[in-house]
């Protein structure tokens, strides 16, 4: 073998520290190489050593290629081992070098001992150079057939990495039914497994392009297939245990009859020691028993036992990843865990991590029952431990108020906490009382009696410095200080670096002015001249909004800053159901952890086997851009303020419901100029009710707020092409190019929600009515449609989004047209159709 | 199940030490740069968890020692089943090296490399019995002659053990531990008490041996008649290692399996109810003035007499800024260790019934530091009770046949340790 041109080539400049002992291993490797003196293995093996560690600590030992193959013709397993390692590191960077080892590779395949072989067929596959994937073809097909179990289980992975390296000559070769037969058939377990992994890998990635694959991806989840591993899976090890298991978690068994059989057969599976096992069960129970509630029940009632010891047994880490899990199971069933609450008290050492999740699952299970006890124990959180844990806590205590009905004791304690003087457990707290206030103002006098006392000059951190604000401004007049406290705060505006705080503070002043006016009118000049001379875009805005409404007409202004607000009820909720359930389809992987959707955090190409839902996801994402986006960023959920998301929606609330106050009388200014003051507040007190009702109807639809109940007696005027069709690719570019044009909520009849037992049913009743379904997918009591419909004369197409929920009957549209204008008749057309479901 | 991207042995710093790459689409340099990153942001990995995601990729990792174990992927992977087969991947290593440690790793690359590849092959795991794979990846294969066996075991029936293993004696040792966690809040009330229970099996038998373990499980008990000299206890959720026969433990609660060779967790359970606290620690604390404090404490055992609790060791916090203590005790020794900001009080020999007393006083700085945070750490306390279980836990027989048909030596010995064992102070 003649040396190549590549052993001139110098190791790599960041490691001249290398260079000298890389070409002493060269001379003595080349020295080694044709002697068959006694010994020279030893002596080889030292040296082979010595490579791999340098390779491993990062030296370029590229140049010793040539030496390392002359050197490997051996019978020494322990050398070739190391060769093949060697090999497996250089031979992806230089093809050219890589050519040199085939030969002895493929020679290596055909060895007497096993384990020769397996090694040399598994870095044969590894040497991941395209343009030799021919040479894989030969060993490969031999390593299938071969006699030892280790040979076949190394070549049925090799048959999935030569399928990463060359599609085509992977099908070619046709190892795809190879590699079926093998995993009917084999009788040793690790081999079915391996090959089982290969071909959903292989055969879901086909599926897009290949009619065929799909069908067999389909085959995966046969009843035959899916019995045949359940019946022999005590002899699979723990690993392929969970392989499988996913596997039957995507069978959809014909009746429950089945599913009991399947259940039983795998119950025993819970006693593993093993949690990844554990939790694959679980994941197999709770899918398939989603459409029958009662036994849904009672798989939550069996999986309690062993979850709880998954958490409280294990490494922390483990825990932490149960308790993800009981987290998205306890948002589902919240009683399940209620009276094992004890079970997530914090333990002084265990890491922060784990403390977190496990407040979260206290939040979450407190009810009437052991809200008492949960808050007891959160206090002592806040009062013994470190801050950050001190103020997850307080947060903790806070949303368990804001979800219970019964806060009386909640509130004493939070508001004992304002009394403990610590600056952290001050600014947490106070951004909860806001919180609280909001949702249940009828405290209001207790909670303003602690917060007038605190110093504002305590008070740092920005939100909660924006709390404080914000009830300064709101109960200015329950609070003697109010307006001097503000004044103060106005005169230190230059030092303030938060924006939220001085959009904020000029809020708080205008409140406080509109009541107690003759104290705060210094303030509130220095606050508006501050701000309308600020650098921030916003706050600038805000101050000459205020600014401009005042000089307009002070009632007004009263009306848009200081409306009367009605108590919050429910806190806009972070995640939307859908999103919920899609996670829970999910179960058992990072998604969990995450608390989003796996489409939000793969790349399309490293989404695993058998994602079904994948063309409704890639829908749905055009629906929600914005908020998958955002949610991306958020990893820490619990971050998201409220007050920021709720002042603004608070703002936004005094725009709209007097939008047409505050629009209407400036019009009509611009043509009576000069006009006096009382003319203008006739004008914009009576102007809403009479001139503009078919403006606000039209807000109302355009937020679907309750249909302005639709004449269903009116004929619907619009008709619709009965032959119209459109492919799914067609109609999902569609779906993402256009914007929603008509998004409401409404209910379906009982008897329809009978017939969704079938769920074909409901695309070919709609087919009847020229509505064509082009996706569906879901589970009781959740189901998602896709329909494509269009005019009659072809001019517009109708794209509608259509989720039924049949416990509740109620349905949510999302229509895209081309021609928005008739979106309003084609809704009310789809829902007339949609109505007879199931009544004819 | 999703695979993963490649495995990564990193020093403290982030710096990767070893690692195999199964599918080409995670770096090295990518890993390195989410550590230093992190480390930088953060201080230290622990207050993110143990699975991160940065750009793509999903980091899931463990410490251990001075290294990080961690796996990188960038598809949905399993979470859960991720973080048990690192433990695992841990496991292997210590069984090798014994201790798994950087120093221990760059002494042995080539090994590392042959168990990754081994344990897990383009992303899927594989093999991760130490015993298993320590038959065809040795060690100190560089010293020895004779070439290497074919992994036959692998792909056995029975994948935890070999055929052919032979003992001149055959034992059997079985520790039945039972660790205690208990929380007692400032009030003195018990507010969570559990019993983690653990069969830890140690075999040294030949052949192919049946075991068949009996305990003294209630519902056992109960389906043979059995008229109860021995008291019968519940055992909550119970989970056995894979030799096991699980459905055969489902239909009749019999424990039958054929155990890999040696050390392993036969079985583990749980019980939750509520036990009298086995040593109960109060603390009263004076302060005579600004500056001088005493603590005053009472440890009582709350166990029979017969027993004895060895090794007690009870963490007194103090604060941060105390100085000068001086101890006295009527039992044992007690010693401050300011880098706990604890006091440590030592109990070789705690017999059952008993009650001792600690008085320490300390000094605390006249001038209140402004930063000092109230953080006030629990009382925790460590102890073994030797040939003693709180569930009340027996062997009543382990039989083990073999076609040889040869006699084993079955030793059995009871404890019970205290796991996390806090209680507040007031």
């Amino acid at each position: 073998m003649a040396p190549p041109a590549q052993s001139h080539r110098s190791p790599s400049p960041s490691q001249p520290s290398g260079k000298g002992e890389v070409s002493d291993l060269k001379t003595q490797l080349r020295l080694l190489a044709g002697s068959r003196a006694p010994g020279t293995d030893d002596t080889k093996r030292e040296l082979f050593k010595k490579v791999i560690s340098y390779m491993t600590i990062g030296i370029d030992v590229s140049s010793v290629f040539s030496e390392m193959v002359m050197c490997s013709a051996t019978s020494d397993i322990v050398l070739k081992k190391m060769c093949y390692l060697y090999v497996g590191n250089y031979a992806k960077h230089n093809p050219d070098l890589a050519l040199l080892t085939i030969n002895f590779l493929q020679r290596d395949c055909k060895d007497e001992d096993p384990m020769i072989r397996g090694l040399a067929l598994r870095s044969l596959c590894l040497l991941g150079v395209a343009n030799l994937v021919e040479y894989l073809v030969g060993p490969l097909g031999n390593g299938l057939k071969d006699g030892n179990s280790y040979v076949r289980m190394v070549a049925a992975v090799g048959v999935l990495k030569l399928y990463h390296l060359s599609a085509s000559t992977c099908l070619d070769a046709d190892f795809p039914p190879l590699l079926k037969q093998l995993m009917l058939k084999d009788k040793d377990s690790q081999v079915v497994a391996n090959c089982l992994t290969s071909l959903q890998e292989i055969w879901s990635l086909e599926a897009s392009t290949s009619e065929e694959a799909a069908r067999e991806r389909e085959t995966l989840l046969s009843k035959p297939i899916v019995y045949y591993f359940l019946n022999r899976m005590k002899e699979f090890s723990e690993w392929a245990q969970c392989i499988i298991l996913e596997l039957v978690s995507k069978y959809a068994p014909m009746d429950t009859e089945e599913i009991f059989d399947i259940m039983n057969l795998l119950e025993d599976r819970l006693h593993h020691a093993n949690g990844a096992v554990v939790l694959a069960i679980i994941k197999v129970f709770l899918h398939m028993t989603l459409s029958m509630t009662d036994v849904h029940q009672q798989v939550y009632e069996r999986i309690k036992a062993p979850l709880l010891t998954l958490v409280s047994s294990g490494s922390p880490e483990q825990s932490y990843a149960v308790l993800s899990h009981l987290h998205l199971l306890v948002m589902r069933a919240p009683y399940i865990f209620s009276s094992d609450y004890k079970h997530f008290y914090c333990q002084y050492n265990e890491p922060f991590y784990v403390k977190k999740l496990k407040l979260e699952m206290l939040t979450a299970v407190a009810n009437e029952s052991n809200t008492y006890e949960i808050v007891t124990e959160l206090c002592e959180y806040v009062a013994n431990v470190d801050i950050s844990m001190a103020r997850e806590s307080i947060r903790a205590v806070g949303k368990i108020a804001l979800q219970q009905y019964d806060v009386n004791a909640i509130v004493d304690r939070l508001l004992q906490f304002l009394e403990m003087e610590k600056e952290h457990v001050t600014a947490e707290t106070l951004v909860l009382v806001k919180d609280l206030l909001r949702k249940y103002p009828q405290w209001s006098h207790d909670c303003i009696a602690v917060v007038g006392n605190i110093s504002s000059k305590n008070v740092q951190e920005p939100k909660a410095k924006a709390a404080l604000i914000w009830m300064l401004g709101e109960y200015a007049q329950d609070m003697q200080d109010s307006p001097y406290i503000l004044e103060g705060l106005v005169e230190n505006w230059d030092e303030e670096d938060s924006t939220e705080v001085r959009l904020h503070l000029l809020t708080a002043v205008m409140k406080c002015f509109l009541r107690r006016a003759p104290e705060t009118q210094k303030a509130l000049g220095d606050a508006l001249a501050a701000g309308v001379a600020d650098f921030h875009q916003d706050v600038r805005d805000r101050a000459l909004l205020y600014y401009r409404l005042l000089k307009y007409d002070v009632s007004v202004a009263k009306r848009i800053v200081n409306p009367p607000k009605q108590a919050v009820s429910v806190f806009a909720d972070t995640q939307s159901s859908e999103m919920k359930d899609r996670i829970f389809d999910e179960f058992n992987s990072l998604s969990v952890v995450y608390q989003k959707p796996s489409y939000m955090f793969t790349d399309k190409e490293h989404r695993g086997p058998f994602a079904f839902s994948e063309e409704l996801g890639n829908l749905s994402i055009g629906t929600e851009p914005s908020d998958a986006a955002v949610a991306a960023q958020r990893v820490e959920a619990n971050d998201n303020d409220l007050l920021l998301g709720t002042s603004e929606k608070e703002e936004g609330h005094g725009y709209r419901s007097n939008g047409s106050a505050y629009s209407a009388p400036s019009y009509n200014a611009s043509t009576t100029a000069g006009a006096s003051q009382g003319h203008f507040d006739l004008v914009s007190i009576d102007q809403p009710s009479t001139v503009h009702p078919p403006a606000s109807f039209a807000i109302d639809d355009l937020l679907g707020l309750g249909m302005p109940a639709a004449p269903s007696s009116a004929p619907p005027t619009l008709l619709l092409n009965a032959k119209a069709s459109i492919d799914a690719n067609a109609f999902q570019q569609k779906w993402r190019q256009q914007s929603i044009s008509l998004s409401q909520e409404t209910s379906i009849d009982p008897r329809g929600v009978a017939g969704m037992m079938n769920p074909q049913a409901l695309p070919q009743h709609m087919q009847g009515h020229s509505i064509n379904c082009i996706a569906s997918g879901g589970q009781a009591p959740k189901f998602k449609f896709f329909f494509f419909a269009q005019k009659e004369d072809g001019s517009s197409a109708y794209l509608v989004e259509c989720i039924i929920n049949s416990s509740s009957c109620r349905v949510q549209l999302k229509i895209k047209a081309d021609d928005q204008a008739t979106s309003q008749a084609f809704s009310e057309l789809f829902q007339s159709a949609l109505a007879k479901f199931g009544s004819a | 199940m999703a695979a993963t991207s490649a495995l990564f042995v990193l020093d403290i710093k982030g710096r990767c030490l070893i690692s195999r790459d199964y599918r080409g689409n995670v770096s090295t340099a990518e890993v390195e740069r989410f550590f230093s990153k992190h480390l930088e942001k953060e201080g230290d990995m622990e207050s993110h968890g143990p699975i991160c995601y940065d750009n793509g990729v999903s980091y899931v990792f463990i410490q251990h020692s001075n290294v990080y174990i961690l796996a990188a992927s960038r598809q949905n992977s399993n979470a859960a089943t991720l973080l048990v087969f690192l433990h695992r991947v841990v496991h292997v290593l210590k069984h090798y090296f014994e201790k798994l440690e950087e120093e221990s790793l760059k002494d042995n690359f080539v090994v590392v490399y042959e168990l990754l590849d081994e344990i897990m092959d383009f992303g899927y795991p594989q093999y991760t019995e130490a015993k298993i794979l320590s038959e065809f990846i040795k060690t100190d294969a560089y010293r020895m002659e004779a070439s290497q066996k074919p992994p036959m075991a692998v792909t056995n029936a029975v994948s935890w053990r070999s055929e052919g293993i032979l003992y001149r004696t055959n034992e059997v040792f079985l520790d039945v531990v039972e660790k205690v966690n208990l929380l007692v809040n400032s009030n003195g009330q018990i507010i969570r008490s559990e019993v983690n229970g653990a069969l830890k099996m140690q075999t040294r038998l030949s052949g192919m041996p049946e075991c068949k373990l009996g305990l003294n499980d209630r519902v056992l008990m109960e389906s043979q008649n059995q008229s109860s000299r021995v008291k019968a206890i519940d055992l909550e959720d119970i989970k056995f290692h894979q030799c096991v026969r699980l459905a055969r433990f489902e239909n009749d609660r019999t424990i039958s399996f054929i155990p890999p060779d040696g050390t392993f967790d036969l079985m583990t359970y749980r019980l939750s109810t509520q036990v009298k606290p086995l040593v109960w620690v109060e603390a009263r604390i004076e302060r005579h003035s600004r500056s001088r404090v005493e603590m005053l404490v009472k440890a009582r055992s709350q166990f029979k007499e017969r027993s004895t609790a060895t090794s007690v060791m009870i963490e007194l916090p103090l604060p941060p800024d105390a100085t000068s203590p001086t101890v006295k005790t009527s039992i044992g020794y007690a010693k401050y260790a300011p880098e706990k900001d604890a006091l440590l009080w030592t109990i070789k020999s705690f017999p059952g019934n008993k009650e001792f007393l600690l008085k320490a006083e300390f000094k605390l700085p006249s001038v209140l530091s402004e930063d000092a945070v109230d953080r006030k750490a629990p009382i925790c306390v460590k102890f073994e009770i030797p040939y003693f279980t709180v569930s009340g836990m027996q062997i009543r027989y382990l039989k083990i046949i073999e076609k040889s048909g040869y006699q084993a030596l079955p030793w059995v010995r009871y404890i019970t340790i205290a796991g996390d064992y806090e209680l507040r102070l007031s």
